[in-house]
């Protein structure tokens, strides 16, 4: 006679997924342009930038990532594994190491636009996987880390989109600038403080897959 | 080496001027450099209270504070606790209760039950676990700390002190 | 037992704790607290990655931080040939890696500075190219063919530890194709950490001029510890003196050999200057020796009355790594084998299998008598489902298949003989202390109105005080203990023993038996462990030994002590032997009590009157080779009530009966049964360390990793009955993990009985609020 909880499997699945749509007032071929294009989308990334294109689809790029007083320096490759140009649909894969050996992250990031009246909407799906100490924090940090380093993305998207010559605090490509430490850990529980107390669903726990605690 | 700042402060009700780092802890100022190993370091994420030290009046996780910021302050660890020369009731509680088994959390439990008792001086059963509630024990269980802070609270009501 | 006066506190007496004035006022001595000239701070650098190869690593930038004198890589001791040490299960261990790491948080280097914040300075600056390997974390897809292989280093090329079995397999399946019912639950002990609040660490100090070495050392088995470094690093045995100083805190966390031990030692012998290593909590949870992590499955089998018939068991064993888990060299599944429980079964059969993952090693740990905790809960788990399946009282069914008290000593199937036990008055005063037959009504009524209420038994069997030396040693060490005991002139005493207190009160302990052997009183009796240059060989503390087997000795020493001084008062009082009577303090003459000479008259004698022939002195040693294990016993009742909005399960009563033979001390007994108690509700409601699909540790820290408090811990309400060890020269049986042993199993069974009418038959631990909640939902009962 078997049980409903049965063993389960006690590996929780680490990848952070995060989709988000945001709209921008520019043409879908204009956005399409921007996106499509490692080193002009790449430079909205905080902390981010793109130092090398070695062929057609692939880059090499370097991200630097603090939470707290803990900094966190990737170097690794974008590739663009699909785009397809009459769809308006992008499929990216970033993988790094920390140069110190203190981890892995790989993202995947879909991005798909949509013609919408009098703009473009993108919707962003992003599968996050990382491997070392800031995984341990569990998908609490991450998710809103990534949360809040996305909502820099879409202001500095936006802003490129207005104006290609802008340059931002993370458009040099001689240092990039880390993300603020004290801004982000602050951000982070705030957000993760006050998520807790609104409808969004509670933290996953250790024994159950997560399911998407970003989707709404 | 990294700039080292002169700290002045009042430990258990002795004045004291020693020089550290500005990222040193308090628990490691307190341990290393005035020489109280009685706090201890229980965890790195301010859970446990092992650290537990009074400034200023109140309650604080030593290793969650810098020893800059205790400049000017008045702390008091567990060799601090007023005794008239023989043991405050709060450790003569703990002896009477067995609220000890190896040692490690009493410091940090003692420091958090004088707090208590100054402020409710008579807490019922539940207000003495929640007023230890920041400070973890793995040995006890918890029951005998509860009979030895009412033990000392009884004798304080009666003029022991 | 005769029971002394208060004054001399013999056995049986709540004598407060010698040991408590020093840590009442914060001078405990504690490994941290020491602090010798010239000493240097050490720091560990650790692998982020689960499985992956080493490329290289620099340490030129780190180097440079001012302070920095040494960093240490698995290259450097592999010139030593110490990059590699042997775990305590006859399995190796990498030191630091070489090669590959096989865990996250695993050793990679040792970094040695003049003050520890630029240690750490250091260790961030240490580069390592590693070069990633699939992760292997689910024990179960470890023997796959396409598994991962992790261990290059040995000869099998599988993730294979081990095979073991006992029991007779033949009649166990026969039985079971006989049986009119048979019952089955799927069971884990998930892997979870003792955490003592003291973390893990040393200071090695190695002396130039002396050559000798000095390891200040969180041990709870100092003198096998000593041997270790001797066989390990070369060091000639006399001149290591390992010191194991106030513990705060074991269960059985500091009973392997860790990297940051070793290292210290090598750089205390590099520098010449003393090495202190403090590991930190999230290092103590993510790398030091965890427990449990057992995947069970048992069946039993019976007759359509409950009377059991078989009992068969498989296990999966996930040991991380490296097999470093501390247990008897003949039973790499510990002794798991007492799975049968408190019950008479005619047939059984366990097999145990044991695997490698990209975790951290150990397994043997947290109060578990070794594997005792896995086993206990598993028996009691399925007798619930087994009481279930038949619509029986757990009660009933277990008082139907209890070994009766008149059937000891009592040979297990599966080899174990218990010593002695009444498990029907235990459980009796269990059931009337809680009040049995009206929580049943209650729980009927609550019924009817839809509220969840549950009641959780569980009658578990300890086993105890390794061991024989004709079954158990460590290492080779064979398990005996010891005691020496010395008489001063004014009567006082002073003991050493093998084994080492982490809390349990042994200055106190041990001097009540001295006290009730000798008639010395408690108070004048000094008790010292842990330092290998005083102490006799012992094998430490952990699995519930020290009474067994150290208290055993202590009494044969006094023993030895008593006879001495019976010749001596024989040539005082001028009599013969024949004709001198004891009790407790002195020796007098038959029929002439007022001709007496007391223990303290004798002791000075022995120095300033010596009878002719005998040597001076009032001294014995004992080595104490027990005949048996001992096997204390008990009834936990737990009542639980569970909100159906939030899942959260709240512990209205827990009622512990302990049996643990003739007791010491009834408050530190009572003591450890809380302690114990608590650590077994973490265990079940609370705790987990969990590794993701990247092996990336969950629970690494204590944000996660969940130590209840004074809020959450329940009331504990215990009694007692006394059944003694026929063995034991005074009839104890040692307690410390009983608590831990039995309540998971009891809080379980609670759960489970409170969801049981809605068809649930078993809940993995930990049972948290998020598990009980999404239940209910599944079931319809809430929102």
């Amino acid at each position: 006679m078997e049980h409903p909880e049965g063993e389960g499997n006690h590996g929780l699945e680490m990848a952070i997924k995060i989709e988000k749509t945001f709209r921008v007032d520019e043409p879908v071929e204009k956005v399409w342009a921007f996106l499509s294009d490692p080193k002009k989308v790449g430079v909205c990334v905080p902390g981010a930038q793109i130092t090398e294109q070695v062929d057609e689809r692939t880059y090499k790029g370097a991200i630097k990532v603090k939470v707290g007083p803990s900094v966190t320096d990737y170097k690794g490759e974008v590739q663009i594994v699909r785009k397809d140009d009459a769809a308006h649909e992008i499929e990216i894969l970033g993988k790094g190491q920390d140069v110190r050996g203190k981890g892995s992250a790989s993202m995947k990031m879909t991005g798909k636009l949509r013609a919408v009246d009098g703009g473009t909407e993108v919707i962003n799906i992003s599968e996050l996987n990382v491997v070392g100490i800031l995984a341990q924090m569990g998908g609490r940090v991450i998710t809103e880390v990534s949360n809040i380093m996305f909502e820099q993305f879409v202001n500095n998207f936006k802003k490129q989109l207005q104006s290609p010559d802008a340059v931002g605090p993370d458009t040099t490509t001689a240092a990039a600038k880390p993300i603020s430490a004290v801004g982000v850990a602050f951000s982070a529980l705030k957000a993760a403080v006050t998520r807790h107390s609104g409808s969004e669903e509670a933290k996953p726990e250790p024994t159950k897959s997560p399911g998407d605690p970003g989707a709404k | 080496m990294a700039k080292k700042e002169l700290i002045k402060l009042k430990i258990n009700g002795e004045e004291r001027e020693v020089a550290a780092e500005s990222r040193m802890l308090l628990v490691h100022f307190i341990r290393e450099q005035l020489g109280l190993t009685g706090t201890h370091v229980g965890c790195d994420t301010s859970n446990c209270g092992a650290c537990t030290v009074l400034m200023n009046g109140k309650t604080v996780k030593s290793c969650t504070v810098f020893a800059v910021q205790a400049d000017g302050a008045e702390i008091m660890t567990v060799e601090g606790l007023p005794s008239n020369g023989a043991l405050h009731p709060l450790q003569e509680g703990f002896k009477e209760e067995h609220g000890l088994q190896c040692g490690f959390c009493t410091p940090g439990m003692l420091i958090s039950s004088y707090a208590l008792l100054k402020k409710n001086p008579n807490p019922t059963e539940a207000e003495i676990r929640w007023g230890i509630s920041g400070n973890l024990c793995r040995c006890t269980g918890y029951q005998n700390i509860v009979k030895a802070v009412q033990f000392a609270s009884k004798k304080m009501a009666q003029g022991g002190k | 037992m005769h029971k002394t006066s208060a004054e001399i506190s013999g056995m049986g007496h709540s004598m407060k704790r010698k040991e408590d004035g020093r840590f009442i006022q914060g001078k405990g001595n504690y490994v941290d607290d020491v602090i010798l000239p010239h000493m240097v701070y050490a720091q560990m650098v650790r692998s982020p990655y689960a499985h992956a190869r080493i490329k290289s690593i620099n340490t030129d930038a780190a180097k440079k931080v001012p302070g920095v004198l040494a960093i240490i890589t698995g290259e450097d001791l592999a010139k030593a040939n110490l990059a590699w040490m042997p775990t305590l299960s006859y399995d190796k261990q990498m030191v630091l890696a070489t090669g590959k790491v096989l865990f996250q948080a695993q050793e990679v280097a040792f970094v040695v500075a003049e003050d520890r914040y630029a240690a750490a300075d250091a260790a961030e600056l240490v580069e390592v190219d590693y070069e990633e390997l699939p992760v292997l974390v689910d024990p179960h897809k470890a023997m796959d063919a396409d598994a991962p292989l992790l261990r290059e280093d040995r000869t099998e090329k599988n993730n294979k530890i081990f095979h073991w079995e006992v029991g007779d397999k033949a009649a166990t399946d026969k039985a079971f194709k006989e049986a009119a019912v048979i019952s089955k639950v799927n069971a884990l002990s998930p892997r979870c950490h003792p955490a003592p609040l003291e973390t893990c660490g040393c200071v090695a100090d190695f002396n130039k001029a002396t050559e000798k070495l000095t390891v200040w050392l969180t041990s709870q088995a100092p003198h096998a510890h000593r041997t270790v470094f001797a066989l390990v690093g070369g060091i000639p045995e006399q001149n290591i003196r390992i010191i194991a100083p106030d513990i705060g805190g074991g269960f059985g966390n500091k009973v392997p050999v860790y990297p940051g031990y070793v290292c210290a030692v090598v750089a205390s012998l590099t520098l010449g200057r003393p090495v202190k290593w403090i590991e930190t909590r999230s290092e103590n949870l993510q790398s030091t020796g965890f427990a449990r992590d057992y995947h069970m499955t048992a069946e039993v089998a019976a007759d359509k009355d409950g009377k059991v018939k078989a009992m068969r068991v498989k296990t999966l064993a996930d040991h991380g790594a490296f097999n470093a888990a501390a247990q008897p060299t003949k039973f790499p599944a510990g002794l798991f084998s007492i799975c049968t429980g408190s019950y008479e079964f005619p047939n059984a059969f366990c097999e145990v299998d044991g695997v490698y993952t990209n975790k951290a090693p150990g397994g043997i740990a947290y109060r578990c008598s070794f594997r005792v905790t896995e086993a206990a809960y598993l028996i009691e788990r399925v007798m619930d489902v087994l009481a279930d399946d038949l619509k029986m009282d757990p009660v009933e069914l277990r008082q139907k298949n209890f070994i009766p008290a008149a059937k000891f000593p009592y040979k297990s199937p599966l080899g174990w003989t218990y010593d002695s036990g009444d498990y029907h008055a235990a459980m009796k005063l269990a059931l009337d202390t809680v009040g049995y037959d009206a929580l049943l009504k209650e729980q009927a009524e609550k019924r009817k109105k839809g509220e969840l209420m549950g009641i959780g038994i569980s009658s578990f069997t300890e086993i105890v005080g390794a061991g024989p030396a004709h079954t158990f040693d460590i290492l080779g060490i064979k398990m005996f203990d010891s005691a020496e005991i010395r008489i001063h002139p004014t009567g006082k005493a002073i003991c050493r023993m093998g084994t080492k207190s982490q809390g349990q009160g042994h200055e106190t302990t041990y001097a009540q038996i001295v006290a009730q052997e000798l008639g010395i009183p408690a108070k004048d009796v000094q008790v010292e462990e842990g330092d290998t240059d005083t102490a006799p060989y012992g094998l430490g503390t952990y699995a519930s030994r020290s009474t067994p087997t150290s208290g055993a000795a202590t009494a044969m020493a006094a023993r030895k002590i008593r006879e001495k001084a019976k010749k001596i008062a024989a040539f005082l009082l001028e009599a013969s032997e024949e004709d001198l009577e004891w009790e407790p303090g002195k020796f007098f003459v038959k029929g002439a009590p007022s001709k007496a000479k007391t223990i303290q008259e004798i002791a000075f004698a022995a120095y300033t009157n010596i009878p002719p022939g005998l040597e001076a002195g009032l001294e014995a040693v004992n080595y104490y080779d027990p005949p048996n294990l001992t096997f204390p016993f008990g009834t936990y009742i737990a009542v639980v009530d569970i909100d159906k909005g939030t899942g959260e399960i709240k512990v209205r009563r827990f009622v512990a009966v302990d049996d643990c033979g003739n007791i010491i001390n009834p408050m530190i007994v009572e003591g450890q049964i809380h302690g114990g108690l608590t650590e077994g509700f973490a265990i079940a409601f609370m705790q987990e360390i969990g590794y993701d699909e990247s092996g990336n540790v969950q629970g690494g820290t204590f944000m996660d990793y969940l130590i209840p408090t004074a809020v959450e811990t329940p009331h504990w309400e215990t009694g007692k009955t006394t059944t003694p060890s026929p063995h034991h020269p005074f009839g104890a049986k040692g307690v410390g993990e009983s608590p831990t042993v039995g309540s998971p199993g009891a809080f379980v069974n609670a759960v489970v009985d409170a969801l049981s009418h809605l068809g649930v038959k078993h809940i993995e631990m930990p049972i948290t609020p998020w598990k009980v909640w999404n239940i209910l939902k599944e079931k319809g009962i809430t929102g």
